[in-house]
């Protein structure tokens, strides 16, 4: 037949030395396979491995919270950022029976975090103690991470860095260089201070130079921070003691280590109730 | 044969103006306006640009999942020609490599200045994350385009110039590097089925993650869908390869008369047509799933929103369930009609409706976020509007893409193997 004519010639330049090389390829892909596995089992393992057993978390008392922004003001002057450059947002939200209280929402720090997931290059990771952390060496600015995070907890460096955030010096010193425009920035948990604070043996949570500065600069302490792991840490005795907790959007499974006092309903309904 | 090619000419009483020159002179200035935007988002960077921090992905992204589903016709072909061994597809496939180059090609450099860091572009090739659908898709593409280059490199070959051209014997080392090229190119051409079977494994993982890299977004809601992925696969064959009938029934059937046979081409519509039918199908049981036989509260509240700002469920039951259903049927139907003037007009349908899919995904979940308050969760607007920047970097890669594809038109021979048997 016509078609049988045109092909084997074709066919019989296959066999051999393409079978070879069909081979070859296999045996390159099934390399490349054991490159991928490699790579994810030792980014498992640095998961897992966990210097002090220290995992890092925060509680919000939302009723305690007055909508001031400082922990916004202290953060924008810690990380040296210009207004528009938000880590920390408070709003103002209604509860179901239409109560206000206000929001302040810092990165969640969630344990199985969506940026971390979708992140192309590794740029946005886990640190041993919880922490989601950036290599803003290594972000290319694709702002996948922003898309995943449920929470917008994510700010990309549209412009070029600030010199010196407005904010300094009434909330604070910069205390971490500058990123450079194009990558994607977020709250660490003032990590710096974590780190430096264990280093010359502070308890962060407990003194002021290892904590978070929007911890630190609360003026109605409604944050508190610590190590969850640590029964004694000061936000494992506030959350044995607070009747109840929520976390935002739980359903996603994101598993945040931000946690929050959900507000009290007021006297008049608790009444209401009662009666 | 490069002689009996007809170009569109205008006549002017007894003089005939060939059109060509002035089209690519056009779209050079098109390129060329673009690349003053290119040069400005470079040089300030993303700030000139309409994007926010609640909008981070906009027109760019749009036009480069577009343009990748523009050239979802070329794994589709490659495996026709080189596994299957369908001969009388074989220039069709030619062209099919092409678009699916274009395709590609126009997507990773839309994508370059969508980066915040454009020179960090190589980092997902050595900073692994296999975990990142975003990953996947990348490794993918830069392995995809170097796997059509390389089934590209014997297709421009063929043209003559590239073996007669005087400077081959005056300058000698051109001459034989042009011989290594020769041999090299033949190379490739014989390991073209193993390409083939690269491409389409490389070609099918990431018209699928790209559904993919959506659809494993729990907190958007809208986004959140099992087959999205299975969506960006079949409406890239549908779109890509409609466009492959359109571009193949103007180069083969009206450039160049007689050089592929029509019931090919009529194959090529049918096989359009057939997949259009299943995705839609497929897609009106997929909103039958999340809409109808379900109900969630922030899919019916994010549609609902974006109804109000724009045509969202019109431009879904119209633009990607009704007209691809007529088109499907029309092009399912190429043989009985047998009138490539309809046919081709038709074929746009499937193309459009690739395109208006990947638009509507990308901004429906990014302009209707949900909101995080623990209480009274809420569906936030969010607006987003494209500076002249996105339009000019925009009407730049769609420029090259068109003038890319003009040349190929006119000066890519588009050789069958059966002119060297006969």
């Amino acid at each position: 037949m016509e078609k049988d004519s045109e092909n084997k010639p074709a066919g019989k330049n296959v066999s051999r030395r393409d079978l070879l090389k069909v081979g070859a390829a296999l045996l390159g892909v099934t390399g490349l396979t054991q490159f991928v596995g490699l790579n994810t089992l030792k980014v498992r393992a640095s998961e897992t491995i966990d210097e002090g057993g220290r995992k890092w978390g925060m509680l919000i008392d939302i009723n305690k919270c007055i909508g001031c922004n400082y922990c916004t003001y202290a953060c924008q002057a810690i990380n040296n950022l210009a207004d528009d450059m938000l880590y920390n947002v408070v709003t103002a939200e209604e509860t179901q029976s239409g109560e206000e209280f206000f929001l302040s929402r810092p990165c969640m720090q969630c344990a199985e975090a969506p940026c971390v997931h979708v992140c192309p290059v590794e740029a946005t990771y886990y640190r041993p103690d919880g922490i989601v952390a950036m290599n803003y060496d290594r972000c290319i600015g694709c702002r996948y991470c922003q898309v995943a995070c449920p929470y917008g907890a994510r700010v990309f460096n549209w412009k070029e860095p600030i010199e010196l955030s407005p904010k300094v010096p009434d909330f604070g010193t910069p205390e971490l260089k500058n990123r450079p425009r194009g990558v994607v920035e977020k709250c660490h948990f003032c990590s710096h201070r974590i780190d430096e604070g264990l280093e010359n043996g502070l308890t962060p949570g407990v003194d002021a130079q290892a904590t978070p500065a929007c911890v630190v600069v609360c003026p109605t302490n409604a944050r508190i921070f610590g190590d969850t792991n640590d029964p004694q840490s000061p936000i494992s005795i506030a959350r044995a003691e607070a009747t109840v907790t929520l976390r935002l959007r739980e359903e996603l499974s994101t598993e945040p280590r931000v946690y929050y006092i959900p507000p009290n309903p007021k006297p008049e309904t608790q009444e209401e109730a009662g009666s | 044969m490069i002689n009996n090619i007809r170009y569109p000419t205008l006549r002017l009483g007894k003089t005939s103006i060939d059109l060509f020159p002035f089209w690519i002179g056009l779209l050079s200035i098109g390129f060329l306006f673009g690349l003053v935007g290119a040069f400005v988002v470079l040089r300030d960077g993303l700030d000139v640009t309409g994007l926010s921090n609640a909008v981070p992905w906009g027109l760019w992204i749009s036009i480069d999942l577009s343009a990748i589903s523009m050239g979802g016709s070329a794994f589709v072909f490659g495996v026709i020609v080189y596994i299957l061994r369908i001969k009388r597809f074989e220039v069709i496939g030619k062209l099919a490599v092409l678009l699916g180059f274009l395709g590609y090609s126009t997507a990773g450099m839309v994508l370059l200045f969508d980066l915040g860091q454009p020179l960090r572009f190589w980092h997902p090739i050595v900073f692994w994350q296999p975990h990142s659908l975003l990953w996947e898709v990348t490794m993918c593409v830069v392995l995809y385009l170097n796997v059509l280059l390389a089934e590209l490199l014997p297709i421009v070959l063929e043209h003559p110039i590239f073996k007669t051209h005087p400077w081959l014997t005056r300058y000698r080392l051109l001459g034989n590097l042009m011989n290594k090229v020769y041999s090299f190119s033949a190379w490739l051409h014989k390991a073209g089925p193993i390409l083939a079977i690269a491409g389409l494994t490389l070609s099918l993982l990431h018209q699928a993650s790209l559904g993919a890299t959506y659809s494993v977004l729990a907190g958007r809601g809208i986004w959140f869908n099992q087959s999205a992925p299975v969506q960006f696969v079949l409406s890239a064959m549908s779109g890509g390869i409609a466009l492959l009938f359109i571009t193949s029934v103007f180069i083969f059937r009206v450039m160049r008369s007689g050089m592929v046979s029509d019931s090919a081409l009529y194959d090529v519509a049918r096989l359009a047509g057939g997949i259009t039918l299943l995705l839609t199908y497929l897609r009106v049981w997929d909103w039958a799933v999340t809409n109808y036989y379900s109900f969630d509260r922030e899919i019916f509240l994010q549609t609902q929103i974006l109804d109000t700002i724009a045509p969202y469920s019109l431009t879904f039951w119209l633009g990607q369930a009704l007209l691809p259903v007529i088109a499907g049927s029309i092009l399912l139907a190429a043989k009985s009609i047998k009138n490539f003037r309809y046919l081709m007009a038709v074929a746009v349908i499937p193309i459009i409706a690739a395109i208006i899919t990947r638009w509507n995904y990308n901004f429906a979940g990014l302009i209707a976020s949900i909101s995080y308050d623990p209480f009274t969760p809420n569906i936030v607007l969010n607006s987003y509007t494209p500076t002249w920047v996105e339009f000019a970097v925009g009407t730049m890669v769609i420029c090259y893409w068109m003038l890319a594809f003009s040349l190929a038109a006119r000066f890519l021979p588009f050789k069958s193997s059966h002119d060297h048997h006969e």
